[in-house]
């Protein structure tokens, strides 16, 4: 329902505006098969049977350019994981205030990663999804504010985003549907580019709450292990699990190159919710390419490493069983892991694109390794 | 009717004889435009000439003249070109340039347009358009 607010403010701008708005209509989908190649294995949303629904997504966009420097864009996207029902997930308004200088009001995309902003639009990259140990926070989208300054330095393309908002939904952290509620969401984003090389830098914070529901056996350890910690009055120890208006804070560094041929892109990523039960998460992959005309062959390694500091253990060595807990709990959000994934692109028409990639994916943690196979084709309209 | 099939006439024609890309502006466009200024307005980089009037370009429909252009002027193929603006068209930062379907259309474009910039074949010039550069 929150959605509709957006959606009707939208719809009221464009039809008071229809006498001499143009609107235009573009759109991208993805239709992808995939699986993975073991019995009783998971990845990616995929098991052992194919599925054509898992990844495939259907987008449409809707832009109208009003007058006087003011337009409003609107993205309709349906996801095979959510049986292609239909939701608005941008909605905002832009004001352009000079060639340089944009302002946007809305629903729209947090730029945590180079490829954020068009995520979803797999005709844009190479792979058939961004590697996800780096792209894997659980939301994607706030309603707010951005503030667009694009300049040039000398030869070099300078674009610089500030972002404030705030985001209010369900996603799956620990438990399955945690209430989540992130709010000051505040940060910037900067790009240099010069003709084949391209840096970027992000830093956001905000103030994060997750409600942990007990829809499994952590998160129902984990919300006993915090009641039995207050109950006995410790009331620091509790808070230090619970993630309750917490500092989060993202910080993103990432390079690529398109150079003749030749490929390469690289991101590092770290996430921290202060004080709460979450690991600190340290992500990054390197990724090679190479383009012969039609064709790019892609080479890439992702790494992933979720730790909680040494000083967090043994908080409570007073009470040895709850210090104990405290310590499983510490120890359980660990996760380490690592993927190569090798794939090529075939743009076989102006508009689309067919891809093909393998991954294995290695937890370091249970030792266990896990292929995914997917077959894409992308394309732009 | 007429103009579309002297338009497709024209489109087999340019398929044979092409040589040169001529890149045009409107007559009354005293703007210095170099290479490297033409790259950046079809990349959407550049969105006003150096006096400060809007840029206002067009492209063509998949054609060769638009290909040869791409590679020359652009140095991106019809597929990276595609997949360069579908990262501004789907976060609201940029707009392609209209596609035109073939030379006579950019000519009567930019020669009725002060603000217009297009590119024809070379042989194709006439006098309502001046010629900034050939590649």
């Amino acid at each position: 329902m929150k959605k509709l607010p957006i959606a009707i403010a939208l719809c009221a701008v464009c039809a008071s505006a229809s006498s001499y708005a143009e609107v235009r209509i573009n759109g991208f989908a993805s239709i992808v098969g995939g699986k993975t190649l073991d019995d009783d294995t998971t990845l990616y949303g995929y098991d052992n049977d194919i599925s054509f629904k898992n990844e495939s997504v259907f987008a449409l966009q809707l832009s109208a350019d009003l007058q006087d420097k003011l337009s409003a864009t609107a993205q309709i996207v349906a996801r095979g994981e959510n049986d292609f029902d239909a939701e608005f997930e941008w909605a905002y308004l832009t004001y352009e205030f000079t060639d340089e200088l944009q302002l946007s009001a809305g629903k729209m995309r947090v730029p945590f990663y180079r490829y954020s902003d068009f995520l979803d639009v797999g005709y844009a990259y190479r792979w058939v999804r961004p590697p996800q140990s780096v792209y894997n926070l659980p939301f994607s989208t706030y309603e707010g504010l951005s503030l667009l300054y694009s300049s040039q330095i000398g030869d070099w393309d300078s674009t610089l985003q500030g972002i404030y908002g705030s985001y209010d939904g369900t996603i799956a952290v620990v438990s399955v549907n945690g209430d989540t509620e992130l709010n000051d969401i505040a940060g910037v984003n900067w790009t240099l580019s010069y003709d084949w090389f391209s840096a970027r830098a992000a830093y956001f914070i905000a103030d994060t709450s997750i409600a942990i529901e007990n829809d499994n056996a952590t998160a129902v350890a984990l919300n006993e292990l915090e009641t039995t910690l207050r109950n006995a009055g410790f009331v620091d120890q509790a808070d230090n699990i619970a993630v309750d208006e917490d500092d989060g804070s993202f910080l993103a560094l990432g390079f690529s190159i398109d150079y003749n041929n030749v490929l390469f892109d690289a991101e590092y990523t770290e996430f921290e919710v202060d004080n709460s039960a979450l690991a600190k998460q340290t992500q990054y992959y390197t990724s090679v390419g190479y383009r012969i005309d039609e064709w790019t062959v892609h080479l890439t390694y992702e790494n992933n490493d979720d730790k909680h500091e040494k000083s967090r253990y043994n908080a409570l060595p007073a009470v040895p069983d709850l210090n104990q807990g405290i310590n499983l709990v510490l120890e359980g959000s660990k996760a380490k892991s690592n993927v190569y994934t090798i794939g090529t692109r075939y743009d076989f028409h102006p508009s689309a694109a067919l891809k093909v990639d393998f991954s294995r994916f290695k937890n370091d943690i249970t030792d266990t390794e896990t292929d995914v196979v997917a077959v894409a084709v992308d394309l732009v309209f | 009717m007429k103009k579309l099939f002297l338009a497709a006439a024209l489109t087999v024609c340019s398929l044979n004889t092409f040589a040169e890309v001529a890149v045009i502006v409107n007559p009354a466009n005293a703007n210095q435009i170099d290479a490297n200024t033409i790259k950046k307005i079809y990349l959407g980089k550049s969105k006003s000439f150096a006096d400060g009037m809007k840029v206002n370009p067009v492209n063509q429909d998949s054609n060769s003249v638009a290909d040869e252009f791409n590679d020359k002027v652009v140095g991106k193929s019809g597929s990276q070109l595609n997949a360069y603006w579908s990262k501004l068209i789907f976060t609201g930062k940029g707009t392609p340039p209209e596609k035109l379907s073939n030379d006579q259309a950019v000519i009567d474009f930019v020669s009725n347009n002060k603000d217009g910039i297009g590119y024809i074949d070379s042989a194709k010039v006439t006098d309502s358009v001046k010629v900034i550069g050939k590649f």
